[in-house]
């Protein structure tokens, strides 16, 4: 592209972006905004895209029907400890395959890599039965080992050795020289440069763990031991039946810290990935 | 400050000998440069020398321990990289500390060498910066100060100016140098450049296809090279070759004969390559016949590219000369500066 776009041609861009964008906003206006109107306006037609009676009862019954609050903690901590059990394992997964020679590196690599193919819907039977046999099913501890050891932390490691292999080799032999063990050049030189990938594995995985949904609902039966995805199936009636507006309210308060998250880091996430030479 | 010693030292990767076999002895103080072409294996022997490669066999020693199977951090080095190799999420000042916290120093230790460097490599206003907010030039002096806020025993540096343009490289060149007189550290300096080499060392040891082809100070290795392969490396422009014969009139190479440097009745007929430097070519009314191909004034002195007995040559001249293309001229050579080779091994004749 060479220098500024026409005014015409701006407008057009901007038209033809704002159409584009109306397929991704949509979904997350009728949400917000549906979690506010009566059950009855939801389906209305035509819709209302602007609501013209407000219900904000719905949070509070949110509360009500379930240990909601619990249910939040229950997902926030989990998917803390995810990342940051992600953060540490595949940074220094990443850093082993991409700086240490050792024997049949590249081929335990491949192995390793192999995992990101098997789907968790093949997995998921074998592990409730391990799960089972230790004694941890309705407790968090699948929540948290699954993915820390699994397939997110699998491309966790991929990308933080796609990083460390990029670095200047040049910057570890200048710490030998200058009296660092390996753990110590790990430590203080790679790690630190590479923030913008482990920015990026702690955003993707903190969602991956905040999504959640098939592990939950085959090792969890408690409510109060639920986490979020699981919750929200859970507002339903006597007869089955979801409660759209009780539903849509727990869902727009599941997808703040999402929102945020994207919000905050959105800069990093990009520029880990870009580094990495992923595509988002 | 410790001398440093290699002995039969060799390098393999798998079948290939990348370093067959070196001896130098590098005596205290002295400022030794490794030249040669890419991939003689220049590098490689510094790594070796730092730790950061491993040797195949052979012995190195520094000071009077022998280094061969020490980590980099026990053999009390410092070295600068071709890139400098500067941690780009410090600052200058811990940049050039880091080093000392490593090794247990007290922070007013560290503070205390850190001014003392900076002050000699002028680096005192930039401390705070990091290294992307630094010139090639800027950066090249971080690099420095990393390397001599530890006082080490040998300082070793990797193609240090080819990131640098032509004019930094000059400034930078002539302050290593005098960083180097003014600490008399033992310096072992590789480059590829023979004009740095010569301008900057006490030894040059010329390297090629992992073999060490002479050793010796810049002005031996120019005025009485140990063979065809250094005589065309060290010197720019380069020594002209004229293959020939040796006979008792003279060197007839092209159908010119050329006087010849000493005695050679007993090399009368031997197949051998003249070698003569392009400014022991001197404008004579006498001379041989050379065609004029290219003239480029550079203002101290006139290059002119000829073909003189069938080989295009080069000769320079401190007159302006104002021959043009496709003139002849008529060129005299320095009999006392010219050089014979052996025609199939390159050694030295006379």
């Amino acid at each position: 592209m060479n220098g500024e776009l026409s005014p015409r041609m701006k407008v057009v861009v901007y038209g033809l972006m704002s159409v584009l964008l109306i397929p991704f906003v949509f979904p997350t206006w009728w949400m917000v905004t549906s979690s506010i109107k009566p059950i009855s306006d939801i389906f209305a037609f035509p819709p209302e895209i602007v609501p013209s009676r407000l219900d904000l009862s719905t949070y509070a019954k949110v509360f009500e029907l379930q240990p909601f609050a619990q249910q939040y903690w229950n997902s926030a901590y989990i998917a803390a400890v995810v990342t940051v059990g992600t953060m540490l394992f595949s940074s220094m997964a990443g850093y082993a395959f991409a700086r240490i020679r050792f024997p049949f590196a590249n081929t335990l690599f491949m192995i390793v890599l192999l995992g990101l193919l098997i789907p968790s819907e093949v997995t998921i039977v074998p592990l409730f039965r391990i799960f089972l046999s230790w004694g941890m099913v309705n407790t968090h501890w699948p929540l948290i080992l699954v993915p820390i050891f699994g397939a997110p932390s699998v491309f966790a490691t991929f990308v933080m050795r796609q990083y460390f292999i990029a670095l200047p080799v040049e910057l570890e032999e200048a710490a030998r020289v200058d009296g660092l063990g390996r753990f110590k050049i790990f430590r203080t030189i790679a790690l630190p440069l590479a923030r913008p990938a482990l920015g990026a594995v702690g955003i993707f995985t903190f969602l991956h763990s905040w999504n959640l949904y098939l592990e939950p609902i085959v090792f969890l039966s408690s409510p109060e031991k639920f986490t979020l995805p699981q919750a929200l199936t859970q507002f339903t009636d006597a007869y089955g039946g979801a409660m759209w507006n009780i539903q849509l309210a727990a869902a727009t308060m599941t997808a703040i810290p999402v929102l945020i998250v994207f919000i905050v880091a959105q800069k990093q996430f990009i520029e880990g990935l870009a580094h990495t030479g992923l595509k988002g | 400050m410790a001398p440093v010693k290699l002995a039969n030292v060799r390098k393999s990767f798998g079948a290939v000998e990348i370093i067959q076999g070196v001896d130098v002895d590098i005596v205290d103080g002295e400022f030794l440069v490794l030249v040669g072409p890419s991939g003689c294996g220049k590098s490689t022997l510094l790594r070796m020398i730092a730790g950061l490669e491993s040797i195949s066999s052979g012995e190195i020693a520094i000071g009077d321990r022998v280094v061969n199977d020490l980590e980099p951090k026990f053999r009390d080095i410092a070295m600068v990289f071709q890139n400098y190799a500067l941690y780009p999420h410090m600052t200058v000042e811990r940049n050039m500390g880091f080093s000392l916290e490593h090794r247990g120093h007290s922070k007013s230790e560290i503070a205390e060498r850190v001014q003392w460097a900076a002050q000699i490599l002028d680096l005192a206003k930039l401390l705070d910066r990091y290294p992307r907010q630094l010139s090639g030039g800027q950066r090249q002096r971080v690099a420095m100060g990393r390397a001599i806020v530890r006082n080490p025993q040998v300082f070793l540096f990797d193609e240090p100016l080819s990131n640098l343009d032509a004019k930094l490289r000059v400034v930078m060149r002539a302050e290593i140098k005098s960083l180097h007189q003014r600490l008399g550290v033992t310096t072992v300096y590789v480059t590829h450049d023979q004009v740095e080499a010569m301008t900057m060392a006490d030894r040059i040891v010329v390297m090629n296809g992992g073999k060490v082809e002479q050793i010796g100070t810049p002005l031996e290795l120019y005025d009485r090279p140990a063979n065809r392969f250094v005589a065309g490396f060290i010197g720019s422009p380069a020594m002209n070759f004229l293959p020939g014969t040796i006979t008792r009139a003279g060197f007839e190479a092209g159908g010119v004969t050329l006087p010849l440097p000493g005695p050679i009745a007993e090399r009368d007929g031997q197949d051998a390559v003249y070698g003569i430097r392009p400014e022991h070519l001197a404008l004579d009314g006498e001379g041989l016949e050379a065609e004029v191909l290219l003239v480029e004034p550079m203002g101290s002195e006139t290059q002119v590219t000829l073909r003189l007995a069938g080989q295009q040559m080069i000769a320079v001249f401190r007159e302006r000369i104002s021959a043009r293309p496709g003139e002849t001229i008529r060129l005299r050579p320095d009999v006392a500066a010219a050089h014979l080779f052996d025609a199939a091994s390159g050694a030295r004749l006379n």
